[in-house]
Order: structure tokens, then C-alpha cells, then sequence
């Protein structure tokens, strides 16, 4: 499965960076994460309850962050697994600059998922993963503008 | 209407009103989940979210652990009793250098799962919410592996191996030849190339498996309730992994809600577990699998891709047909050849076609297993011969009944001899038909002429695209190896009778009570049946391959034959009367011209186990009688399919306006029975053709495992069908009977798609892949538009 898309942050690349590479505020974007720990600095394990369409569970998971070329972009790794499946991806993240204090982030990834979650949920995969994808980054983007103000 | 020719017989043939209906529709009938045992446990499967896996570890200790659990059995627990089930068709057939890998499932999975669903753990506790919740806390790491999802790169070289100890991951390969199909290419006017794509779909049986197992140590006896077609191996083969008797098994395959092929195997994993759970925990054990296993767990069908050529004379005679083609087994193959082997029997349709050759590969895949499901590989090669028929009348500028009708078998050609062999080993013989008439009947009652020449050019005048569709088709039934029927006159005056072969919805109850009550002389009502208990009669193969009618209903023919002649052998000595003078009818037996002389089966069958004096030397008591039929090789049926069909093209959202179904099975044993074998498998053939698709991605994950997206051909989307009779007698049986149960699926999408071809005639494409949907058709049409 495939999931690409873009975000426009209200603020400068460096602050964007610097909010995406704290597991702290990562934990309180992403719905329903329950838990972040740091491994090393490219390195996170946590746990996030997932729902999608008739299953609920909580996967757990962890991400890796390679070929890092801050503050512009950086791949991540995630694996996860919970008592309704798994689901394993690669994605690439990069930021470019744009005119007023203004940052584009393009993201785009392949994921593979299977139980429960894949032979059920698939229909419901796409749209439930945008809608956390939005949520995340709306909140993200809640913090950018609150450490601005 | 066809004639049909039932002067000589009383209750055969008569649309008699089902015995079983009563029962069913009072929620009388007893299915499997309904056996509920004093100190039953349940079992809940744990089973493989990936499809090609290592377990590198397993840790069942917290799923122990949960209060309410009784035990959780790993492949390690079960030690030596986990090893894979027998073959159910064995072994190959001498056919020169035929190739059989025979690779099957095991009860529990040790170390590298093959396909997503299979079973590694189970878990059984004092109810099923408990066995679920347990077997959640049961962790597992595995090494995922590349998986084998597409049949064609299965047999790549480069290909992961579904079965490590194999060079590859070719199951079998068998070519089939006749005539020699090299020069008949040599000398054809016309060679026509194509591919075909064919993939996979489900039964969707409305009741899901299940098993219940009950051990009585003291008795040291089993008692099994299966939703299996084929209880009696089943017996005979859990005997043999259990170490018990025979006679110490009963299985009893009651009212089951459909069956359709998958619910033959030897055996499911759940079926090798549940019963050994059963005595190794001392407690009655219950599995019933839920919807989404069934998905994932229950046997599937059609998947296979075929290159064809075929070789025409420039007025569209056949001078030959090569097909090769790739069948998806799954990840194991313990059904044999019989589903590939079908697809060859019927890639000739039912043309005369001199030369041929068909070379097939299986593939393993990391995918379910594949065995028989409803049509089992007929509807393939129905698909492949009928498309071509279509491609050629367009590019022969022939009409395509025309080109039809100067290819059919000739009624005088019959037996038809085609020097392969069939799924069975047997020789391929099409035992008698008569295909034009069938295709007359078919024309005549869809008004094709008039449909044609008026109806058509009005509605497309009128901007609507309203198509035409018609096909024949053959199916070959009723193989052998045999079935058994024990006819007996009871002392209440009612008949019993016991045969071996399941009933999963097919009227057994009523059609086979006929073919008694025929020869017994009494009412339908008063022939009780009793199908699939291994109590009640000990022999038998099960019931599959469109044969019930054929194989079983012959052996009940013969059986009640002989209570007939024993009931008149006796009542003649009673009234005093010469056999040629008694006559038997509504349960009485009198002679001729005294009626007020005559004897009640009732009383004769009192007489017939007396109580005091001596039974004669030589003779048996009771009347009662057992027989056996089984056939050399089986009768085919065929028939014809026609449809009218309106199509939105913007929206490819169809509406079929009329279906008309020709069927002939031979001797009709009730036409209400068989008008609904071929509605239900009309239902079937519709979901092949437009609805009803698995969805596998790159990984072998099924992604619509459920009603929500499987889509299922519903009340609105059937059509009324117009059911007409004609009957060709088998001369290969007592009864002539041919089978019927899958005859309905088998054409439909082949008829499908010329259809829709006739339907969008102002657009230039052509349909080579079934199931279709209004997606994909829209893709293909466009697809076509724009090359």
C-alpha cells in the first residue's frame, strides 16, 4: 500500500525539524500513541492503539530514522505488530523552505500490512491513515504555532 | 416445453414438494453447531497473519496461564500425532511422464508457515470467548519470508519456494493429447492465439465448518459431528490416525448449509485436532470456524491462466486446440489432479474437435489451498473454448450459433470417444447427448431470431446498449468410484434407507425417496432417508463431483429392486397368488382382480422377521436389501445458457432482462430440485463472472476477507431464469441419470462476457479474464479504446 502526500507548517524548516525529532511532542501528534522511548537518536520503540473499521488493538512498533540530512530530509523505518496484524514500511520524508517563515513537508511510503488489520480494514487502511496522517501533522503544526507566539 | 417421457413412471420425474422442508424450515434440523454435549469445551485456532514465515519462536505460557483455559497444543505438544493428512486422491494417473509432487497440510505448523490462515496453535477452554482471549496472549516472532504470490512467477526460476525440499514449486505437470495437433495447424486457414486470466473466488457456503468430537473411554468409542461432504472416509482415515477400530468412529455429517466441494478434505487441520483434542483431554470438544477463517482457512478455486491457439478452416470448422495453462494449488495439493484434470475434459467444450493437446502446470503459492469448488475446473475450460468460439466467429465474419452449430457433436456421434482421461483416471467418453436440440430450445425460448432482427437494432436506435448471449457447454458427472443403499421395509410399514454420501442442501431427502418410493410402492413421505452417518451405513466415498444422482441414486434403485421382488416374493406365497398377478401401490400389495385379497407392507414386513418358526434355508430375514453401483466411467450432461443483458457503459452497471437455462441431465428425478441446482449454481456462475473476487496483494494477504467486501450476487442481482427440460438418457446407468449439481455455475462466465461484447458492440475490445467488475470492465474498455 502505497501513502504519499504533502503539508504546509507555519513555520521555518529548522523549528519543523526540530519538533519532528522530539519523541516527546511526537507522542502527544500521533493519535493514540500510548508510549515513546528513545533507543538511541535514530531510534524509538512505543506503543499506539490503532482503530480500524471493526478492529481496535494496540501495536506495538518501532521507528527508525536512517540517511538523515537535517534539517531537509530523513527515511523512516517502522515495524509494527499487534493482536489484530502487522504492518511494516518505509517512508521519506523532505522539507523544503518556502517564502514566509512557511515549511513544505512531502512524505511518501510503502507499507505492507497483514492479519486482521489487512483482510478486513484494507478498505478502511487509506482514508483511516490520511485521517491520522492530518490529525498528526494539524497538531504539529498547533505546537509550531504556539512556540512562535 | 420439451416432452418428457414419464408414462411409465409413478413418482420419478414428478415435482414433488421437498420431505426435508419441514424440518428446515422450522428450525428442526440439527447442523453441527447445534450438538451441545454436557462438559463441552471449545477451541480457538491460532493461526498465521503472514503467508510465508519462519516461526523463529512461540510462547504459549500466558495463554496457559488464563483462567478458564483447559490446554493450548503446539506442533512440539503434539509430538509424533502431528503429522500431514493422507492424500485424498491418490496417486497420480499413469499418464507418460506426468509429474505429482503430493505435498498436505499438517495439523499444526512447527517451523515455516505456507499461507496466511494456517493453523500453529490451539487453544481449547471452557467457552470460545476464552479460547480467543487466550489465544491472543500467545507470542510468536517470525522471520518473514519472501512470498510466492502470482502463479506464473511461481515457476520462475528465481522464485522463493513454497516447499523448501522441492526444486521448485511445480506441483505437477500432465499433457494430454489427441489426434496430432501440429498438423492441424499446418493445414488451418486460421490460427487464433489468446491468454486467459481465470482467479480466485470462494464457496461462501452459508454455514461455515465445524466439528464437534466426543470420546467415551469407557466405550473407548468416537463420536464425530463434521460438516463434511464425506463422512465416510473421514471414519475410515480418523481410525487409522487414531489407532481405533473402525467400529469404534462414528462420524455424522448432518444438515449442512452448503457444501459446494470445499467441504471435502482429508483432512482440515481443525479436522485432525478436534477429535484428538477430544480424547486426549477426555472432554467433548467443539470448533466452529467463524466467517473470516473461512476466508482464509477453507478451501478456494479458480485460479489458472491459459495460453490457447486454436486452428480453423476458413468456414469455422475446429481442426484443433492446444491450451497449456498454469493451475494455482495453494500451498499444498491434497486434492490431486482432479481440478486441472477437469479443466482439460472440458476445454473441448462439447465440439468435435480431432486434435489436441493441453499441457498443465500446477504451481504451489503461498496461498490458500485449492480444491474443488463448485464447477472444479469445468468452468475453466468452458471459459477458454467458449471465448475462442466468439473470437473466431468475429474474425471468420461467421454468426457465433453458427459456427457453434457447425462444431457441436452430432447426436448419432454418441458414445463419443476423446482418448484422454478425465479427473476420475477414467477415459473421457461423452456417454450420449443431443447438443442442437438443446441449443434449438434455448434460441427458440430466449426469441433470439426476433431479438436480433427487431428487439436489438430498436434499442440501439434508441441510444441502449442491450445484448445477446448464448453458449453451450458440457459437464461431466457422476464419476465413480461407487456408492451403497440399504432399502429396508420397516414394521410401522414406513421404508428406511441408508446411504454413505452427505446432504448439504441438495434434496436428497425428497429425490431419493422417489427412486425408492418408485419401487416400493409407497408414498414419498413415507421413505425415510438417512444420509452421512457412519452408524447407519458403512460404506461410501462422499458426495461430490455432480455423481449423487448418478452413483448413489443408482445404488438406490438397485437396492429398492431388490426389496420389490422380495416383497413379492413373500406376499405371493401369503396370498396365494402368482408374483405376475400381485400389483404394490400405496404401501399395499394385492392381486389383480381381487382386490379384497391383499396383504399390507406393514403386516408382510412382520412376516418377513418372525418371531417363531425358521427363516428357509438360503434366504435372509427381513425385507430388506443393500446395493452398490459404481460406474466405469460417468455420464456427461450439457445444456445451454442464454441472456439478455442491458449495460450502462458509463457506469458498467448491469441489468440481465432474460435467462434461459436448457438442462440436460438424462432421467429428471425431480424437476423442482433440479430447477433449483441450477438457480443456485446460475448464483455462483453470476459471482464468478461480475461480483466475486479475492483480492490477494503482492504479499498473499487476503484483503477483502469479509461480506463487506466480498461481494456476493444477491436477490436483486439475480435474474428470473427460465429453467427448460430436455432429457437424453445415460445409457451407463439403471436410472440414466447424469448429474446436475454444478451444471448451472459452469457456463455463465463465458456467457457473461459475450454478452457484454454484443452489449458495447460500438466498442472494439475483447474479454479474456474473469471475474470481472464494473471497474475492471470499464478499464478494459477503455484500455482497448485507446491501443
Amino acid at each position: 500500500m502505497k501513502l504519499s502526500g504533502e503539508y504546509v507548517f507555519d513555520g521555518p524548516r529548522e523549528e519543523v525539524w526540530k519538533l519532528v525529532r522530539d519523541p516527546e511532542v511526537l507522542m502527544k501528534c500521533m493519535p493514540g500513541t500510548q508510549t515513546v522511548n528513545k533507543i538511541s537518536d535514530s531510534e524509538f520503540t512505543g506503543e499506539v492503539t490503532v482503530r480500524i473499521g471493526p478492529f481496535a488493538g494496540v501495536f506495538t512498533g518501532r521507528v527508525i530514522i536512517s540517511d538523515e540530512i537535517p534539517p531537509q530530509s530523513c527515511t523512516l523505518t517502522v515495524e509494527g505488530t499487534g493482536k489484530i496484524g502487522f504492518l511494516k514500511g518505509v517512508g521519506a520524508i523532505e522539507m523544503t523552505e518556502l517564502e514566509g517563515q512557511k515549511t513544505l513537508m512531502k512524505y511518501s511510503g510503502e507499507a505492507q500490512i497483514g492479519g486482521k488489520v489487512a483482510s478486513v480494514g484494507q478498505r478502511l487502511f487509506d482514508t483511516v491513515s490520511k485521517t491520522m496522517m492530518k490529525q498528526g501533522l494539524d497538531t504539529l503544526n498547533g505546537f509550531l504555532k504556539s512556540n512562535a507566539a | 416445453m420439451a416432452t418428457l417421457d414419464h408414462n411409465d413412471k409413478k413418482v420419478i420425474g414428478k415435482r414433488v414438494v421437498r420431505n426435508e422442508d419441514p424440518r428446515l424450515l422450522t428450525g428442526q434440523a440439527q447442523y453441527v453447531d447445534d450438538v451441545d454435549l454436557p462438559g463441552m469445551a471449545h477451541a480457538a485456532m491460532f493461526r498465521s497473519e503472514y503467508a510465508h514465515a519462519r516461526i523463529l519462536s512461540l510462547d504459549v505460557s500466558k495463554a496457559r496461564a488464563y483462567p478458564g483455559v483447559l490446554a493450548v497444543f503446539t506442533a512440539d505438544d503434539m509430538g509424533a500425532d502431528c503429522y500431514p493428512g493422507p492424500p485424498l486422491v491418490s496417486p497420480p494417473p499413469t499418464v507418460k511422464d506426468v509429474v505429482f509432487n503430493s505435498r498436505r497440510q499438517v495439523p499444526l505448523v512447527k517451523e515455516k508457515v505456507r499461507h496466511a490462515g494456517e493453523v500453529i496453535a490451539v487453544v481449547v477452554a471452557e467457552t470460545r470467548y476464552i479460547a480467543e482471549d487466550a489465544a491472543d496472549l500467545i507470542d510468536i516472532e517470525y522471520e518473514p519470508l519472501p512470498v510466492v504470490a502470482d502463479i506464473e512467477q511461481a515457476l520462475e526460476a528465481d522464485s522463493p519456494l513454497v516447499h523448501d525440499d522441492l526444486d521448485s514449486n511445480l506441483a505437477a505437470q500432465l499433457i494430454q493429447t489427441k489426434g496430432d495437433y501440429e498438423a492441424a495447424r499446418k493445414s488451418a486457414d486460421v490460427l487464433i492465439r489468446r491468454r486467459f486470466t481465470i482467479e480466485r473466488g470462494t464457496a461462501a457456503a452459508m454455514e461455515n465448518r465445524g466439528i464437534v468430537a466426543q470420546w467415551d473411554a469407557k466405550s473407548e468409542s468416537l463420536t464425530v459431528w463434521d460438516t463434511t461432504q464425506a463422512p465416510i472416509p473421514i471414519r475410515n482415515g480418523l481410525a487409522a490416525r487414531l489407532g481405533l477400530s473402525e467400529s469404534k468412529v462414528r462420524v455424522i455429517a448432518p444438515f449442512i448449509g452448503g457444501g459446494f466441494g470445499p467441504k471435502i478434505m482429508m483432512f482440515y487441520s481443525e479436522e485432525m485436532l478436534v477429535p484428538w483434542l477430544a480424547i486426549k483431554l477426555n472432554r467433548p470438544v467443539k470448533w466452529i470456524e467463524d466467517r473470516r477463517e473461512n476466508f482464509y482457512a477453507t478451501t478456494q478455486e479458480r485460479g489458472q491462466v491459459h495460453d490457447v491457439e486454436m486452428a480453423f478452416t476458413r468456414d469455422g470448422k475446429i481442426l484443433g486446440i492446444k491450451d497449456d495453462f498454469i493451475h494455482d494449488t495453494g500451498a499444498y495439493d491434497p486434492y490431486g489432479l482432479t481440478t486441472p484434470l477437469n479443466t482439460q475434459s472440458h476445454v473441448m467444450g462439447g465440439y468435435d474437435i480431432k486434435n489436441f493437446t493441453s499441457e498443465f502446470k500446477v504451481a504451489f503459492t503461498n496461498k490458500t489451498i485449492v480444491t474443488p469448488m463448485r464447477g472444479a475446473g469445468r468452468p475453466h475450460g468452458v471459459y477458454v473454448i467458449e471465448r475462442m468460439m466468439d473470437i473466431a466467429a468475429k474474425e471468420l465474419g461467421i454468426d457465433r450459433v453458427e459456427i457453434r452449430r457447425r462444431n457441436l457433436i452430432q447426436p448419432d456421434a454418441f458414445p463419443y470417444e476423446h482418448g484422454i482421461i478425465d479427473q476420475a483416471f477414467a477415459p473421457l467418453i461423452f456417454d450420449s447427448g443431443n447438443y442442437q436440440a438443446a441449443l434449438d430450445e434455448t434460441l427458440k425460448a430466449i426469441g433470439y431470431e426476433k431479438f436480433v432482427k427487431e428487439e436489438q437494432p430498436r434499442y440501439r436506435a434508441e441510444g441502449r446498449r442491450v445484448g445477446i448471449g448464448v453458449l453451450p457447454f458440457i459437464e461431466t458427472t457422476g464419476v465413480g468410484p461407487y456408492e451403497g443403499a440399504r432399502v429396508t421395509v420397516e414394521a410401522n410399514g414406513k421404508i428406511a434407507v441408508a446411504t454413505g454420501v452427505g446432504t448439504q442442501g441438495q434434496g436428497h431427502f425428497t429425490s431419493f425417496a422417489q427412486i425408492v418410493a418408485e419401487q416400493v410402492g409407497v408414498d414419498v413421505t413415507d421413505v425415510r432417508i438417512t444420509t452421512g452417518d457412519s452408524a447407519h451405513f458403512n460404506w461410501g466415498t462422499g458426495t461430490f463431483a455432480s455423481r449423487g444422482a448418478v452413483v448413489a441414486g443408482n445404488a438406490m434403485h438397485a437396492a429398492a429392486v431388490m426389496v420389490r421382488k422380495k416383497i413379492f416374493k413373500l406376499a405371493s406365497k401369503v396370498l396365494n397368488a402368482p408374483e405376475e398377478e400381485l400389483e404394490l401401490e400405496n404401501g399395499v400389495v394385492r392381486v389383480a382382480d381381487i382386490p379384497q385379497s391383499s396383504i399390507s407392507l406393514k403386516d408382510l414386513a412382520v412376516l418377513a422377521n418372525p418371531l417363531r418358526g425358521a427363516v428357509e434355508p438360503g434366504t435372509e430375514p427381513g425385507l430388506e436389501a443393500t446395493a452398490y453401483y459404481g460406474p466405469q466411467y460417468g455420464p456427461t450432461a450439457f445444456g445451454v445458457h442464454a441472456m439478455i443483458a442491458e449495460i450502462d457503459p458509463e457506469t458498467m452497471m448491469i441489468k440481465i432482462l432474460r435467462y434461459v437455462v436448457t438442462e440436460d441431465c438424462g432421467t429428471i428425478l425431480n424437476p423442482l430440485i433440479l430447477e433449483g441446482q441450477v438457480h443456485g449454481g446460475v448464483a455462483l456462475g453470476l459471482g464468478n463472472a461480475y461480483y466475486e473476487k479475492l483480492h490477494f496483494d503482492e504479499n498473499a494477504q487476503l484483503l477483502n476477507a469479509s461480506f463487506m467486501d466480498y461481494l456476493l450476487v444477491g436477490s436483486t442481482e439475480m435474474p428470473r431464469i427460465d429453467v427448460r427440460h430436455l432429457e437424453t438418457r445415460s445409457p451407463l446407468n439403471e436410472l440414466g441419470t447424469k448429474g446436475a449439481g454444478e451444471a448451472g455455475a459452469i457456463p455463465v462466465p463465458a456467457l457473461f462476457a459475450q454478452t457484454m461484447e454484443d452489449a458495447l458492440y460500438d466498442y472494439n475490445f475483447e474479454i479474456r479474464e474473469t471475474p470481472l467488475n464494473p471497474n475492471r470492465l470499464f478499464e478494459i474498455v477503455r484500455e482497448e479504446k485507446t491501443t
